[in-house]
Formats: C-alpha cells, sequence, structure tokens
C-alpha cells in the first residue's frame, strides 16, 4: 500500500519534494493556499548569478511535478494527529490520512512599508527589488522613465533591530548586484549605486556578478547603510548615507530608488505552528531537530521541512533542501514508520 | 506623493491623549520668549474649551537644558523631575502636560530608563525624600502641550473664525510643519504619527484649513544644539543647520512654519534675521521672511485673537504679509505698545529683512 | 562607567554609518559619530581617553536623530552624553578648546536654576552677548516688564505664570537636590578646573570668559 505524504506548499521547495517522491512511488498529495503553483518564482525574471530565466527552471519544476495531485487554493482545516499518521481536513471538504507531512511553507518578502524612513508607498520614485523584478518581467512600472541615477538599498528590513528581524536574508546583495546589472543594460547611460553594509556575496560566481557589475557596468558601490530618503520639489530623491570608507556622509539625487526587501517567515507559519502543533525560534522561522545534521526534520515525528520554512535561502538550497528532505521522508517511511510494534522506540533511537 | 501611503502610518502611531484634568509645567525658553504662546495656551483649553488645566507656583524647570549641555549629572535632573512628580500627586493629577519638548523628551526617557532599571528609580526616591521630603508618584499619561491641542483642534476649528486660507486667491496656505527632535526621534511610539511623519502638527493644519508642505530637510534639526547655540564660538552650527533647512523648503514657497518645540520658533525667526543681515537674501517674498509660529499663536489667529495679543510683535520676522493673506484685522499702530496704550518705543529697523 | 546613558546607548555597534549619515553635526564638524561608538565599543582605554581629551565629543547638538534610525538600536546621542559626562568628571574636558566651554555652560545655566529656577531667565539673556536674537529682542530687552505684562506674563511676579518669582522655598529645594545628586559640587569642580586654566594662561577670569566665550578655530569644520 502506497504511504499518502502531504506537502504544504507549492512553491520551489513543494514541487521539487512532490516531485522526487512521486518518483520514488509514493501517493503525495500537494496543497497551496494561492491559486497558483511556483511560489515567489513564479514572479521572478532572471535568477542569479548566471541569468537563467526564471520560467524555465519553473517550467522544469512543473513538469517533473506532473502527476501529482496538486490543490490550489487550498489550506487546512484542521489536523488530527493519530497514532502515526495524520488526518488532515482540507478546505476544499477532502480529507487526507497521511503518513508523512512536509512543511514548504515558504518565505514573505517583508513589507518595505514598515521601513518608514525611506519613504515606499509615500515617495513615487521608491520601489522594491519585486518591483523591479516585475518590471522586468512586464517591462511596465511607471515610476520608471529613462532614469538617470539609480540606487540600490541593501538589507531593507533585514540586520535591523527596529523592523525586527536581525537576521540576513541572505539572497539580497546577489540580487542587488543582479538587478544592477540588468538596469544598466536597460539603461546604459544611468549612474547606479548600491549602499551596503557588507556584500554577501558567498556562492559560486557572486564575486563574477560583482565583477562584472564593477567593470563591465560601472556600478558604484558605496559602503553605507542609508540613513533616509526625502523627495524634492521636482519629485526626485534625497538619499542620506555616509561613505564609511571616506568617513563622510553623503547626500545623492537620484531618479529611483529600489529598496531590497528582505525575507521573512510565511505569515502561514502562525496557523501551521497552531494546526502541527510545531515550534517556532525567536526568529520566527520554523525549529528543525538539528541545523546542522537533520535539517529537514522537524522535532516532532512524521513532520519534516523543506526550503525557506526553515529560514532564508537561495534557491539551488531550496531545491537540495527538498531533495534532502525527500530522502529523509523515505527513510521515515522504510525504517521507523512500518514498525507499528516498535515505533516509539526506532523514533527514540533514529528521528 | 501618496498621502494615503501617510495615513496607513498615522493609523499606526495613535497615542491615548486624555480628555481633562491636566498638571501643566511650564517651559524655560518659552516663558522668556513666547509667554503669549502660553498664555493662550491656558486662555484656549481653559476659558474657552472650559478643561482643567492646574498649574503650580512652585513648579520648576525640569533642567533639561542644563542636562543636555552636561552641565548637571542625571541623577539630578531626574531627581528635579521627579520632583516635579511630587508636585503633581501632591495636588491630585495624574496626567501630565508640559509645554517644552525637551522636557518632553526627558520626562519619557526618564520614565523608560526607570522602567528598565527600577534600581535606579528606587535612588531616585531616596534622593528626593533627603532633600525634600516629597515623595512622588509617576503620571499615568503624559503628553506635550500640543498633543493636547491636537486633541483639541476639531473643537478649534468649530470655534475658528478663519481658516488658514489666503483670503485673495482662496488657496489654503502652503504651511510648513517642523516637530522638536525630542518629540518623537528618541521614542516614536511616544509621539502621535512616529518619527517619521508625525501627526501632530499635520493634524492641526488640515483641520484648520491649511496645506501640508513636506521638503527634503522636514526632519532635520534646527539646530539648537544647547551648547552650540549657547557658546558664541558655537553659534555656526545652529545657523548653519537652520540656513539648511530654509534652502531645502525655498522651493515649496511656504507661507508659515508651524513648529511644537520652544527653540525652533526663536532659531527659525531668528537665523532669517541674521541670514538675511550678513547676506541679503530672504525666504518669504518681497524681502520678508517666513513666519514661524508656535501652535498656540496659530490656532489663536484662527480663532481670531489679536495678533499683538498672541505675541506676534515679539518675532524678528515680520508677520504683517500673513495676517493680510489670512485677511486678520490688525492696528498697525498699536503693535509696540504696551498694557492699556504705553508708549514703548519701537525696535530699529532692518538693514535687509522686512 | 555605571552611567546609564551608556547601558542604554551601547548595544553593538555594526559600523553602517546610519548615524553620521543623519547627524546635522557630521555635516558641518569634522565629526563621526559611528567611529566614536566603534572607539568606545573596542573597550581601547588609550583611544577612550583621547577621546575624552578632544574637541570630538563636543560636536553633538543632541538632536537624538541618530537613536532613530540604528538598525541596533544603539543610540550614539547617549553615549556621547556619557562620553561627556566622564570627561567632565575626570577633569579632561578643560584640555580642549570645545570641552573648556563647559566652565560657561556651568556657570551661566546652574546659576540660573538656583537663583531663578529656571535654564534661561530673561533678564540674564542680553541683546549684547547674543546680537542674532535681533532688533525686536534688543527693544525688548528695554521694555522687560511692559512688554510681559503685555503678552499675559508674571516677570517676577508672585503666584502661577510666565516668569513668576518661584518661591525661595522652592529654590531651596533645588539646591538640596543639587548638593545631594553631586550637580554642586560638579560646579565647584568644574569653576576650580577653569580658574586653575586661566591662571595657568596667565588670564583675569573676565578675559578667560571672553575667550572661551568666542574661542572657535576653523580646523574644527568639515570642508
Amino acid at each position: 500500500m502506497k504511504n499518502n505524504i502531504l506537502i504544504i506548499g507549492g512553491g520551489p521547495a513543494g514541487l521539487e519534494a512532490s516531485a522526487q517522491l512521486q518518483r520514488m512511488g509514493y501517493n503525495v498529495i500537494l496543497i497551496e493556499r494561492s491559486a497558483k503553483l511556483g511560489g515567489h518564482l513564479a514572479k521572478w525574471d532572471r535568477l542569479f548569478p548566471d541569468r537563467v530565466p526564471a520560467d524555465e527552471v519553473l517550467g522544469g519544476l512543473l513538469r517533473a511535478a506532473e502527476g501529482v495531485k496538486c490543490f490550489t487554493d487550498t489550506d487546512i482545516r484542521a489536523i488530527n494527529r493519530l497514532e502515526k499518521s495524520y488526518n488532515v481536513r482540507l478546505t476544499n471538504g477532502i480529507t487526507v490520512l497521511s503518513d508523512a507531512v512536509l512543511v514548504a511553507s515558504g518565505f514573505d518578502l517583508f513589507n518595505a512599508v514598515r521601513k518608514e524612513e525611506y519613504g515606499y508607498g509615500i515617495y513615487n520614485q521608491v520601489m522594491t527589488n519585486a518591483d523591479l523584478e516585475a518590471y522586468f518581467k512586464t517591462g511596465n512600472d511607471k515610476r520608471i522613465e529613462n532614469p538617470k541615477k539609480i540606487g540600490f538599498v541593501h538589507c531593507v528590513g533585514s540586520r535591523d533591530e527596529k523592523s525586527g528581524c536581525r537576521s540576513c536574508s541572505k539572497v539580497c546583495c546577489a540580487t542587488a548586484v543582479k538587478q544592477a546589472i540588468e538596469i544598466k543594460q536597460a539603461f546604459p547611460q544611468a549612474e547606479v549605486f548600491c549602499f551596503y553594509m557588507d556584500l554577501r556575496l558567498f556562492g559560486r560566481h557572486y564575486e563574477d556578478l560583482y565583477l562584472e557589475a564593477q567593470k563591465e557596468y560601472g556600478v558604484r558601490f558605496i559602503r553605507g547603510r542609508v540613513a533616509e530618503v526625502s523627495e524634492n520639489y521636482d519629485g526626485t530623491l534625497l538619499v542620506k548615507a555616509e561613505d564609511t570608507v571616506a568617513s563622510k556622509p553623503l547626500k545623492v539625487t537620484l531618479d529611483l530608488l529600489v529598496l531590497m526587501s528582505g525575507m521573512r517567515p510565511s505569515a502561514s507559519v502562525k496557523e501551521l505552528g497552531e494546526h502541527l502543533g510545531m515550534m517556532v525560534e525567536e526568529d520566527g522561522y520554523f525549529s528543525v531537530r538539528s541545523g546542522i545534521s537533520a535539517g529537514q526534520r522537524s522535532p516532532q515525528p512524521g513532520i519534516f521541512l523543506a526550503g525557506a520554512a526553515t529560514g532564508p535561502k537561495t534557491l539551488p538550497e531550496t531545491l537540495a533542501d527538498a531533495r534532502a528532505a525527500a530522502m529523509e521522508i523515505e527513510r521515515y517511511l522504510t525504517e521507523i514508520f512500518p514498525d507499528a510494534r516498535n515505533y516509539k522506540q526506532l523514533v527514540k533511537e533514529r528521528w | 506623493m501618496i498621502y494615503e501611503g501617510k495615513q496607513k502610518i498615522w493609523s499606526e502611531y495613535q497615542k491615548e491623549i486624555p480628555d481633562d484634568h491636566y498638571f501643566y509645567v511650564r517651559s524655560c525658553i518659552r516663558q522668556s520668549f513666547f509667554p503669549a504662546s502660553e498664555a493662550t495656551f491656558l486662555d484656549i483649553t481653559r476659558n474657552v474649551l472650559g478643561k482643567d488645566i492646574f498649574e503650580t507656583e512652585h513648579h520648576t524647570t525640569c533642567g533639561g537644558i542644563a542636562y543636555h549641555s552636561d552641565t548637571i549629572p542625571q541623577e539630578t535632573v531626574m531627581t528635579i523631575i521627579a520632583r516635579q512628580f511630587a508636585l503633581m500627586a501632591k495636588h491630585g493629577y495624574e496626567n501630565y502636560v508640559c509645554s517644552c519638548i525637551t522636557s518632553f523628551g526627558l520626562y519619557c526617557e526618564t520614565m523608560e530608563t526607570w522602567r528598565e532599571y527600577p534600581e535606579l528609580e528606587a535612588k531616585i526616591r531616596e534622593n528626593l525624600w533627603k532633600s525634600c521630603k516629597l515623595e512622588f508618584a509617576k503620571p499615568k499619561f503624559l503628553v506635550h502641550a500640543s498633543d493636547l491641542i491636537y486633541k483639541y483642534r476639531n473643537l478649534i476649528a468649530a470655534q475658528a473664525v478663519r481658516k488658514l486660507v489666503n483670503v485673495h486667491t482662496g488657496e489654503p496656505l502652503k504651511v510648513v510643519e517642523h516637530i522638536g527632535c525630542h518629540y518623537s526621534k528618541m521614542f516614536p511610539s511616544k509621539g502621535v504619527g512616529g518619527a517619521e511623519y508625525p501627526y501632530v502638527l499635520v493634524g492641526m493644519i488640515e483641520a484648520w484649513g491649511g496645506e501640508i508642505v513636506d521638503y527634503p530637510e522636514r526632519r532635520h534639526c534646527c539646530g539648537f544644539g544647547f551648547r552650540q547655540y549657547f557658546i558664541k564660538g558655537n553659534r555656526g552650527y545652529s545657523l548653519s543647520n537652520t540656513h539648511k533647512k530654509f534652502e531645502s523648503m525655498e522651493p515649496f514657497k511656504p507661507d508659515l512654519i508651524i513648529t511644537n518645540c520652544p527653540g525652533c520658533p526663536y532659531f527659525l525667526d531668528r537665523w532669517q534675521y541674521v541670514i538675511a543681515e550678513s547676506t541679503g537674501k530672504t525666504y518669504g517674498q518681497d524681502g520678508h521672511g517666513i513666519p514661524a509660529l508656535t501652535y498656540e499663536e496659530v490656532a489663536g489667529l484662527v480663532m481670531g485673537y489679536d495678533p499683538w495679543d498672541l505675541g506676534l510683535q515679539t518675532h524678528q520676522v515680520g508677520v504683517e504679509p500673513l495676517l493680510d493673506k489670512m485677511g486678520v484685522e490688525y492696528d498697525p499702530a498699536k503693535k509696540y505698545l504696551g498694557k492699556d496704550g504705553k508708549d514703548l518705543g519701537s525696535p530699529q529697523p532692518c538693514a535687509c529683512l522686512k | 562607567m555605571q552611567d546609564y546613558r551608556l547601558k542604554e546607548g551601547l548595544n553593538a555597534c555594526i559600523n553602517c554609518g546610519t548615524c553620521t549619515a543623519i547627524c546635522p553635526a557630521a555635516e558641518f564638524y569634522r565629526y563621526d559619530p559611528r567611529r566614536i561608538v566603534d572607539i568606545v565599543q573596542s573597550k581601547d582605554d588609550g583611544e577612550i581617553e583621547k577621546l575624552l581629551r578632544s574637541d570630538t565629543i563636543w560636536y553633538c547638538g543632541e538632536c537624538m536623530s541618530c537613536v532613530t534610525r540604528c538598525p541596533r538600536k544603539n543610540a550614539a546621542g547617549l553615549i556621547i552624553m556619557s562620553l561627556r559626562n566622564l570627561s567632565i568628571e575626570l577633569g579632561y574636558f578643560i584640555d580642549s578648546e570645545k570641552g573648556r566651554q563647559q566652565y560657561l555652560l556651568t556657570k551661566d545655566l546652574c546659576s540660573n536654576i538656583l537663583d531663578y529656577g529656571y535654564c534661561v531667565y530673561p533678564r540674564r539673556f542680553d541683546y549684547a552677548g547674543h546680537p542674532e536674537s535681533g532688533r525686536v529682542w534688543e527693544w525688548e530687552g528695554k521694555h522687560l516688564d511692559d512688554v510681559f505684562e503685555r503678552l499675559g506674563g508674571n516677570l517676577d511676579g508672585s503666584g502661577p505664570g510666565a516668569m513668576r518669582r518661584i518661591p525661595q522655598e522652592d529654590l531651596d529645594q533645588l539646591k538640596a537636590i543639587f548638593d545631594i545628586t553631586g550637580a554642586s559640587d560638579r560646579m565647584e569642580a568644574v569653576r576650580k578646573a577653569g580658574e586653575r586654566k586661566a591662571a595657568e594662561w596667565g588670564m583675569t577670569k573676565e578675559e578667560f570668559e571672553a575667550k572661551i566665550y568666542t574661542d572657535s578655530s576653523p580646523k574644527h569644520l568639515n570642508h
């Protein structure tokens, strides 16, 4: 009898894990609360560092997951833990008796309005990384009309006690460098500035991207966090930062400012955590069994995690995480779950 | 500018301001330079609106200026503040309203520090008892005088005889609002509207028919800087900061500046005089400056008080162009007269500033 | 350091420069609050002592704009205040041009508080020392009592009102507070330090006061 596996979240992690688990022979049910599969990936244009088109990657994930039972616009109504399995009632009326649950609830983008001093939603020429990515996809944004001076603000909503998130969101520096290059490609005459505290370009080819941005595109990198944004009489923006390398405060007038909004735990974490009795850490992401050796297992037997549900990740990390979660699920369902008599003992030893 | 964006933020920084029964303490600088503003505050709240605003002659400075000039230790200023609180408790009040913005910031800072370090509060209690044989209670609500006028702004609008409108063109006056730094920069949640887009003065302007001007250096300090002004050798700091603000607001052509801090209207007024006399540049029309008024002066104008009762004659920048725009009736001959028409002469004219 | 302003003001600094970006003093003076916080954080006593003896810590205008924005919830302005406090306690303030000004500030502001109960007292705010106060204040200064009466004040009067004469028993309480909390000691220490310096320079008290009131070297400015 094939085991049922419930996957919560239809973004890249959920899609990849469901494809793997289906290939392994399990009966996968994937639920996604929004109307579309693909998560944030569906909204992006090109992916760093090599600027692969996002829809190609998404297309691959969707094709591999063909055959998986996917319910969009569907959430969890209630979950009961039975002795080993989970009795899950979905909002579409269907009930699933699931032997393992994979939480792939992903992340939300920080709402840049909350960083009030940057004026998003107040000063017209301020936009976010998500807005800019949408512009690259559609070619349409009324804020962008031949800008001559463009700024990128790193760490918006990240590494910031005042906006409630101490941690780094990992991907924004690479995204900023990528978007800086892309906007220079769109407007070759523009001057582009990146205002950063640290440049976190840790991955393979990331440093090359940085070098390219500097050498081929003349992007200027200023080590100083933006303190304040205001609007001039003509609608241009006045941005204040310190050039910490030169130890001098500076003011720049820009036509366009892009805020690199960071990652936050998904808003669904609270509800899901309550349904499943899952612990959440101080940073708002789900706890894992062990940060190093068991990052895809929650502390509870039978509940697995993959993707940004356990903290900021790049896309390749998310996909690797999803495959690892699939392996963990397979191991659980072959070595621990089937043994009804010794279940509790096996969980103690091997979970 | 997307106005709705600001409205969302304003809705998040609401502050509870009790309606009545306040213990009132004055401001050193306002008593010296804007005594009519404080008198107007009491007249509007007590006589026009019928509120209970109590003042005892035994209250003193909070010591804020001395504290921020680093001339007295923190324990001293906290004990002085405790004494003020003791007077409040003695007279049976739990709502505290202060006239000075530095005071307001200092009261907030003191109470927050006590909250985090109760042993310090205990020490101050001991100090106060040893020095004055007094015991204090912390106010239940602490507000600034501009918070109260903000709270009553619609009541004032209802009794207003005019609006912040140019009667000749029908257009609302363009008003720059300047918030004192110590109002909300340290504790944004303690200010109406927070620190980035404070609403306490914007609310008044909107209620009274004016139009807000937002300009790049809106949040910038006027440059008082305490020691940076008191010592002559430092005064360039103070002047430069105010100058920066005026250069930034110039393209927006404001008719009026409204402020809620004691020092700011003094500096925004006097440095215009210095800039005019030393460089010839003025920021109003035809050699005039932009009047920098306190919120009580603006409230008084819309309610129909005589400008010379409001103390507008003690501003260096001439207010007549503004009065004319608003259609205020005034007698120029009475501008510098004392009580009962006593002749006090008049100030020397300026070389450049009208 | 036991100063509560340091406890409140220093969490841990990441040198992002947000404070310096928004600081009014950093724009005009050779002043960088970020570097000062970094030095304090480093606990390098040698560097800190240099700071306490320098002009640098006296450039701040205590506007607290830095406090609003710091992503680590530090407060550069509060740290500066605690440094100033320490510099005064240790007597180092007298070494620097800007620090020396404490002599005048302490004398004037504290005496206003003890004599009148206010930090600022209009009869002591003369036009001659403050020409920027303008022609109107010059006029007002000559007619202070009449103007106050006209404007509804109560200059030196009894009972409540603007600039009233605060009863002596209240001023005595302020003095007692000053005595118990160390403010009187500070006033004395600062006065003595100033007098020593004046003697060292071979100046009378008046000459000394006039000098520190107006001294301002161009080297302080940011070009």
